[in-house]
């Protein structure tokens, strides 16, 4: 119903407070897909996992992809391999964070 | 999936009685430096332990036990055991170290203050106790979190026995136990809770990845043998074991450093906030207290160990402590009342809600009074330590204004 690259641009509009970044910049959406039902799949990560956002990041991101015409439901799988790093963020975060 | 439950957060009306009190009790403690003169300045002057215990109940514990409030769920994955108690440990913790501030020039005021902490401390303590209980398998911060505790359920026990022989209740020889006392308090619940929360938050805030924690193992481990060495020594009076430990404590807190080194080192977040500028004053002060302290376990004189008592509470606690509530108190107030809000209207980033100029403020004038202070102490000049405490007295009250602009942010 929906491509990962649709899926990801709507997750794109939930942004990290603390950095300021959204979390598909920050490389945090590992893959997401949807069938042709409205059932949405998302995979994901956090920076740490002593992040205490957590369970609001998740529901910003369910309620993100929610907001597409169609969907039925959406499940988040938060997952914490791959570890994230810093090299999984787009170049231009990376330069940002780096330039402080 | 593998998910962490954080249920149970404390409400921010819960914590933040914590810090703005804490913060007024680091202010009157600056101001207490005005009352003391070059006559008082030895280690056990009744004065300025009435100093010491302001500004470390006051301040330094009130801060932490508030902080914990909010990170015990975060560190351990799990809900508070009773989270309403910290309702009752505030009032109590607050009332008791004004009690035991004057206590010490008023001696009939020791022993009741020093219950009332007891009380407060001992409600903090056990909530911890408990609530570590519902974790299932102890990583090394959660182990680090249940020994600093264990630390302070015995120093505050032999904190209140030497109250009582302080105030002629009973007949104990006070000077063995306060080397326990200050030793497991300071450095066994203070040092090894900074050490342990150290692992949490600088990564978190830094996005620092890929670092070894064996170091921090390390270095608990040998704070935690070092801690026994001491206590050891108070009752059996054997002398090996009081400076071994004193050797140990400061192998573990250089070990520890390079441990927030690499931390530092390899965070991919490079910006100079005010956070990171508040750590690496903090961290210099370690690094030059424990310089002194080596020169005063080596012969120099008490002026070394003053210096570096100096440097260790105002230079390395205080700031780790302020550096942490410029980041604590405005996701608290953001997640209380911007966080429902995010979808619907703009809201702010977390850096918005900091106060830019006090909080530059906060640091300039409170690092010049630090400084000047601890050079002061060296040099056993009044004057001085007058002139660097007008300085603290300029940045604690832009604490005081910051801590107020973070918790009233709308």
């Amino acid at each position: 119903m929906y491509s990962k690259e649709e899926l990801f641009l709507a997750i794109s509009t939930v942004l990290d407070p603390e950095v300021g970044f959204n979390l598909v910049e920050m490389g945090l959406i590992y893959d997401a897909s949807c069938d042709s039902e409205g059932n949405a799949y998302v995979k994901m990560t956090l920076s740490t996992k002593a992040c205490p956002l957590h369970q609001l990041i998740m529901q910003w991101v369910k309620e993100a992809v929610q907001k597409m015409a169609g969907i039925k439901s959406v499940e988040i799988d938060l997952v914490w391999e791959p570890a994230w790093n810093i090299s999984m963020a787009d170049e231009h975060v990376k330069q940002a964070l780096n330039r402080g | 999936m593998f998910s962490i439950s954080q249920a149970f957060a404390p409400p921010f009306k819960l914590i933040s009685p914590f810090f703005i009190v804490g913060s007024f009790f680091y202010l009157a403690a600056v101001l207490f430096m005005f009352f003391i003169g070059a006559e008082n300045l030895s280690l056990l002057d009744a004065k300025v332990l009435g100093f010491v215990h302001l500004f470390l109940l006051g301040f330094v514990m009130m801060t932490i036990f508030g902080a914990m409030a909010q990170l015990v769920p975060v560190v351990l994955e799990v809900g508070h055991f009773g989270v309403e108690l910290f309702y009752a440990i505030w009032p109590l913790l607050g009332i008791g170290t004004v009690m035991m501030a004057f206590g010490f020039s008023y001696p009939m005021l020791l022993p009741f203050g020093g219950v009332v902490v007891l009380i407060a401390m001992m409600i903090f303590v056990m909530e911890i106790f408990l609530t570590i209980k519902k974790v299932e398998k102890l990583t090394l911060v959660m182990s680090s979190m249940l020994l600093a505790n264990i630390f302070l359920f015995l120093g505050i026990i032999f904190g209140l026995v030497m109250a009582l022989g302080y105030a002629g209740m009973v007949n104990v020889d006070v000077d063995a136990l306060l080397r326990s006392h200050v030793f497991l308090v300071i450095v066994g619940y203070i040092v090894v809770t900074i050490m342990g929360l150290s692992a949490v938050l600088i990564p978190m805030f830094g996005l620092s990845h890929g670092f070894s924690m064996k170091p921090l193992k390390i270095a608990i481990t040998m704070v935690g043998v070092a801690a026994l060495l001491i206590v050891a020594s108070s009752f059996s009076g054997i002398k090996i074991f009081e400076y071994a430990g004193y050797l140990l404590c400061v192998a573990a807190m250089v070990v520890y450093f390079f441990f927030v080194k690499v931390l530092f080192v390899t965070r991919a977040r490079k910006e100079i906030d005010i956070y990171a500028k508040s750590l690496l004053f903090s961290f210099i002060s370690l690094l030059v207290s424990l310089a002194l302290g080596i020169l005063y376990l080596v012969g120099a004189g008490d002026t070394f160990l003053l210096s570096a008592g100096w440097l260790m509470f105002f230079g390395f606690f205080a700031f780790i402590i302020t550096g942490h509530i410029y980041k604590i108190i405005p996701f608290l107030v953001w997640f209380e009342r911007f966080s429902p809000l995010v979808g619907k209207q703009k809201v702010p980033m977390l850096a918005d809600m900091l106060p830019k100029k006090s909080s530059s403020a906060q640091l300039i004038f409170s690092a010049v009074g630090v400084v000047v202070v601890a050079v002061a102490l060296l040099l056993q000049n009044e004057m001085l330590i007058k002139a660097g405490a007008s300085f603290l007295l300029f940045g604690t009250f832009a604490f005081v204004r910051s801590v107020f602009y973070m918790i009233n942010y709308k």
